[in-house]
């Protein structure tokens, strides 16, 4: 099944999993509008995350797939003349409250971006980092939790004799791997992935990728990507964006097999975009 | 037409070679430029260590290494006795209490222009901390004679004196009387002529953080302080190091405006509001009226700052070397 689904084409390739029952949703969008000053970039999104389940958002370059991403932690608040309109739901919390805390809710939702971010300390640190900006533990408690994160990781062998090394000292695949499990460590609810892979060789795309499926039983997973494979391979739940607009919302074998809109085929078979 | 083209035959391989040699000779004009440019940087350096050793060289012979020790100044006693103790003592002071105050007040600056700063106030405090680093400085020599001088000496001095009155250590440090004319009022002085250094290299340096990392501290929950001081600070730190170091050469070296408001004494007290001096301002203000012994001693004292400084920014690199080994580079 594996070999399959590397070398399907995106049009008529099968998803590795089977359909997997509707799951209760974790994020319920309803009618979001966003606003880069003047420029109207999303255009009254309507979709929800399920729990536990893998949503991908494609669609060519500036469809606003990255902007809805950055809307569910709220990333977009650091930008002036920024703006949300609508409702977003994060379980009973709307994201988009303006007395929401930013911090908790960046704690619920991780984000993992395109290029690996390794903060300039040790690798032992930048797990603890965040472990240590909401718990008060012992050292020897938060040797777990970094060893546990790490292991979440995948990534515990390769820097289990390393922990004094420096983040920046790890290869590139490494280092999103530390991202992954730095955001992990912090135990939020729902992951964001920018494009994790976009900046990784062949061979660490897969073992993230991999990773994102493990994750899936623990988290919410929304993510972003250029890579139609991918998301084939990845994602229970595929979102075709374009110019703002979400187009077709479905699960992803359906999406990749036989989908509903024009715009959506023109674009898994490569005719734009 | 036979001939002609020819000529033109002989002519283009030769030609072409002529060139290339007039090539070539630019290039080892252009090398010797450059490394003559390069080599008499080390010439000047030498040049001005030997002159001073020269210079220096009676008061060294005279007074020998209890010159580092001595307190006393007296040129016109008999025999005359040198001691550079105070002047370095109050170099190293004014400079630590001017560094106390710009290295939190600049980074602060820095900090609040690069991540808080409204748009619009941006350019403004921008250019006034530009604007800082071009008043010259013996227009700080006056301002602070005629107005920071008094006003500290009527206002904070006598406030602080009050307060740690009976307060062991502290209440030497800011012991009494307020003075117009201390080694306090000088390290603020420089406090705020060093400001633009350390803010204005900070600053460029804050903006080299790729944005995405903020982002992702941002995106663990971080606030805007713990971005701040867990990931820019960090990630900057050589940059904002090199602002500062900068900024203490400027410090330990200023004459013009300490000259002014330190009040030009050799003794050592322990209070910060006392009179002083530096090494600087003890050679402007005593050098145009000395000769003999007395000029070689302040020569010396010229040596003295020059190794000081020397080691102080040693010092400071094999502070950075310890800091990137801590960071696991």
């Amino acid at each position: 099944m594996s070999d399959l689904s590397v070398s399907m084409s995106a049009a008529g390739g099968l998803p590795h999993a089977p359909v997997l029952p509707e799951a209760p949703p974790k994020v319920t969008v309803r009618n979001l509008n966003f606003y880069y000053g003047e420029h109207h970039a999303l255009k009254n999104i309507n979709l929800t995350l399920g729990a536990n389940r893998v949503t991908a958002f494609i669609g060519p370059s500036g469809c606003g797939k990255s902007t809805l991403l950055r809307i569910f932690n709220r990333m977009y608040d650091l930008y002036p003349g920024q703006r949300a309109t609508g409702q977003l739901m994060l379980d009973q919390t709307n994201i988009l409250d303006g007395k929401l805390d930013l911090n908790l809710l960046r704690a619920r939702v991780g984000m993992v971006f395109q290029k690996p971010t390794p903060f300039p300390m040790t690798i032992y640190e930048n797990i603890a980092f965040g472990i240590r900006l909401y718990e008060k533990i012992s050292k020897s408690e938060m040797d777990g939790r970094v060893e546990k994160a790490l292991r979440g990781g995948a990534l515990w062998n390769e820097v289990k004799d390393k922990l004094n090394a420096s983040g920046l000292s790890l290869s590139g695949g490494q280092q999103q791997r530390l991202c992954i499990a730095r955001t992990v460590a912090v135990r939020p609810e729902v992951i964001l992935f920018d494009e994790p892979c976009s900046a990784l060789d062949p061979i660490s795309t897969a073992k993230v990728e991999e990773l994102i499926q493990e994750l899936s039983e623990d988290y919410t997973i929304a993510i972003v990507t250029h890579n139609m494979q991918q998301a084939a391979r990845v994602s229970d739940k595929t979102a075709f964006m374009y110019l703002g607009e979400l187009i077709e919302f479905d699960d992803t074998s359906k999406i990749f097999t036989s989908p509903t809109d024009r715009r959506t085929q023109d674009y898994i078979t490569g005719r734009f975009g | 037409m036979a001939v002609q083209s020819d000529v033109i035959d002989d002519a283009g391989p030769y030609d072409r070679a002529k060139a290339l040699s007039a090539f070539k000779l630019g290039d080892v004009t252009f090398y010797w430029i450059t490394r003559l440019s390069a080599i008499s940087v080390l010439l000047i350096l030498g040049g001005i260590i030997i002159s001073l050793i020269v210079g220096a060289f009676p008061a060294m012979k005279e007074f020998g290494v209890s010159f580092l020790w001595t307190q006393r100044w007296a040129p016109s006693a008999d025999p005359p006795v040198l001691g550079a103790l105070g002047p370095m003592y109050g170099t190293l002071v004014t400079s630590f209490i001017a560094m106390l105050i710009a290295i939190p007040v600049g980074l602060g600056i820095a900090i609040f222009l690069t991540e808080l700063c409204p748009q619009w106030l941006r350019r403004p405090i921008g250019m006034a901390i530009e604007l800082l680093a071009g008043i010259p400085s013996i227009i700080y020599g006056m301002w602070g004679f005629f107005v920071l001088g008094p006003f500290l000496a009527n206002t904070f001095q006598p406030f602080m004196i009050k307060i740690f009155d009976g307060v062991p250590v502290l209440g030497a440090i800011f012991a009494g009387p307020p003075s117009y004319l201390s080694l306090f009022n000088a390290a603020l002085i420089l406090a705020i002529m060093v400001l633009p250094f350390i803010t204005s290299i900070s600053v460029d340096v804050f903006k080299t953080v790729p944005p995405v990392l903020k982002e992702a501290a941002y995106g663990v929950g971080c606030t805007t302080w713990e971005v701040v001081r867990s990931v820019v600070i960090p990630y900057t730190r050589v940059g904002v190091i090199g602002g500062v170091m900068l900024a203490l050469g400027r410090a330990l070296g200023e004459t013009m405006a300490v000259t002014f408001i330190i009040g030009n004494s050799f003794r050592i007290s322990s209070s910060i509001f006392a009179p002083g001096t530096t090494i600087s301002a003890a050679i402007a203000s005593e050098f145009a009226e000395s000769d003999g012994l007395h000029q070689s001693g302040l020569i010396l004292l010229g040596l003295l700052l020059f190794v000081l400084t020397f080691f102080v920014l040693a010092a400071a690199r094999l502070m950075l070397m310890r800091l990137e080994k801590k960071a696991g580079n």
